[in-house]
């Protein structure tokens, strides 16, 4: 891939994460009650996973989730190429591969998480 | 002001096993005197192994380049009553092989310059060998590059930069400004072939835009905008 792509990839990825992450942060908050905070909401629930799960089982979140997973991981693993590359002074290719495969995994993996907690995958 | 400062100036003799050292002077100083006048006062009274390179003493020729209490300016442009200290330490740029004391090889520059094709491109060399109209240029073409032509090659961006320091392959602000020069030129016909030169990995991407190349500059060019357009042009194919 050509470094403009890259590059350009990067920087929408960048403007994603803002914006997913925007998402989560938002609607998490409005996940608990007013006046209520996130501590007592889970002394409520008794534990924390039952006042989370209902947010997660919704399906426009798991689709934020999902594209908050990839932007970080694209954002990241790119980032991560570009540093290693600068502190050696050229691009390695095997480095690259690495890269490109843990990306793949966290993905992956990141996206069968969000298929369990939304009960899509069982 | 003091009626003498200090000058700590960087030394460095191949000769010696290639290892630099600090040597201290202290210089006289009057009215309007500037760094090079204080590094020529060595020079002529306490010590005339010391080698620095300067020509025009008045900003043109960018030659006197050089690190002043750590920061890049040209010694014939700096007055010693501006820098308002008793100590002033003189180093030779950074990001060059130094050739002797202050005196840096500028050959990296020249040649990043050549790789990225510093000269008005033309297909129709006939033409251009006998030209047969005027090729005239609007006052907003010439806008495009004309804080661009300013340049004077002096390196004092190139030492500043912050990446090349890190990563000496890439290609720096002052060839990379001046390849923008000529591809924002409206009678350059190089613009795919530019593009594709800079949009390699150790081009225009791996500016951090840090903005150094650009203060330091004692022409007023600012190298982080051409490096920022270049990005855009190469973006937009």
């Amino acid at each position: 891939m050509r470094e403009r792509n890259l590059m350009l990839l990067h920087y929408i990825t960048g403007l994603g994460i803002l914006l997913f992450g925007a998402i989560h942060v938002w609607t998490l908050f409005f996940t608990y009650p007013l006046q209520e905070t996130i501590w007592e909401t889970t002394l409520r629930f008794d534990s924390l996973p039952y006042a989370v799960l209902p947010v997660y089982r919704n399906i426009l979140f798991a689709a934020s989730l999902f594209g908050l997973l990839l932007c970080t991981t694209i954002h990241a693993m790119n980032g991560i190429r570009a540093v290693i590359a600068e502190l050696i002074g050229a691009r390695i290719r095997w480095v690259e591969a690495v890269l490109v495969a843990v990306g793949v995994f966290l993905v992956v993996y990141g996206t069968r998480t969000i298929l369990i907690a939304n009960n899509l995958l069982v | 002001m003091a009626a003498s400062v200090k000058f700590r100036v960087y030394r460095y003799r191949p000769e010696d096993g290639g290892k630099g050292f600090y040597r201290e002077y202290e210089v006289p100083v009057k009215k309007g005197m500037t760094i090079l006048d204080g590094l020529l006062y060595i020079k002529e009274s306490l010590d005339p192994t010391l080698s620095i390179r300067y020509s025009c003493r008045m900003a043109i020729c960018g030659s006197c380049g050089m690190r002043v209490n750590g920061i890049e300016t040209l010694a014939c442009h700096t007055q010693i009553s501006e820098l308002r200290r008793r100590v002033i330490t003189v180093e030779p740029m950074k990001n060059f092989p130094v050739i002797k004391d202050l005196v840096t090889d500028m050959a990296v520059l020249f040649k990043k310059q050549r790789a990225l094709l510093t000269w008005l491109i033309r297909r129709d060399l006939v033409e251009q060998e006998n030209p047969t109209h005027q090729y005239i240029q609007s006052d907003e073409e010439l806008e495009r590059y004309l804080q661009f032509t300013y340049c004077i090659q002096c390196g004092l961006c190139y030492s500043a930069c912050p990446v090349v320091s890190t990563f000496p392959d890439f290609y720096g602000p002052q060839p990379l400004m001046k390849m923008y020069r000529y591809f924002a030129d409206s009678r350059d016909e190089g613009g795919k072939e530019r593009i594709d030169l800079v949009d390699k990995f150790e081009g225009v991407w791996r500016c951090h835009f840090a903005g150094s190349c650009s203060m330091v500059c004692p022409k007023g060019v600012d190298p982080a905008l051409a490096i920022q357009l270049l990005r855009r042009a190469s973006l937009r194919g």
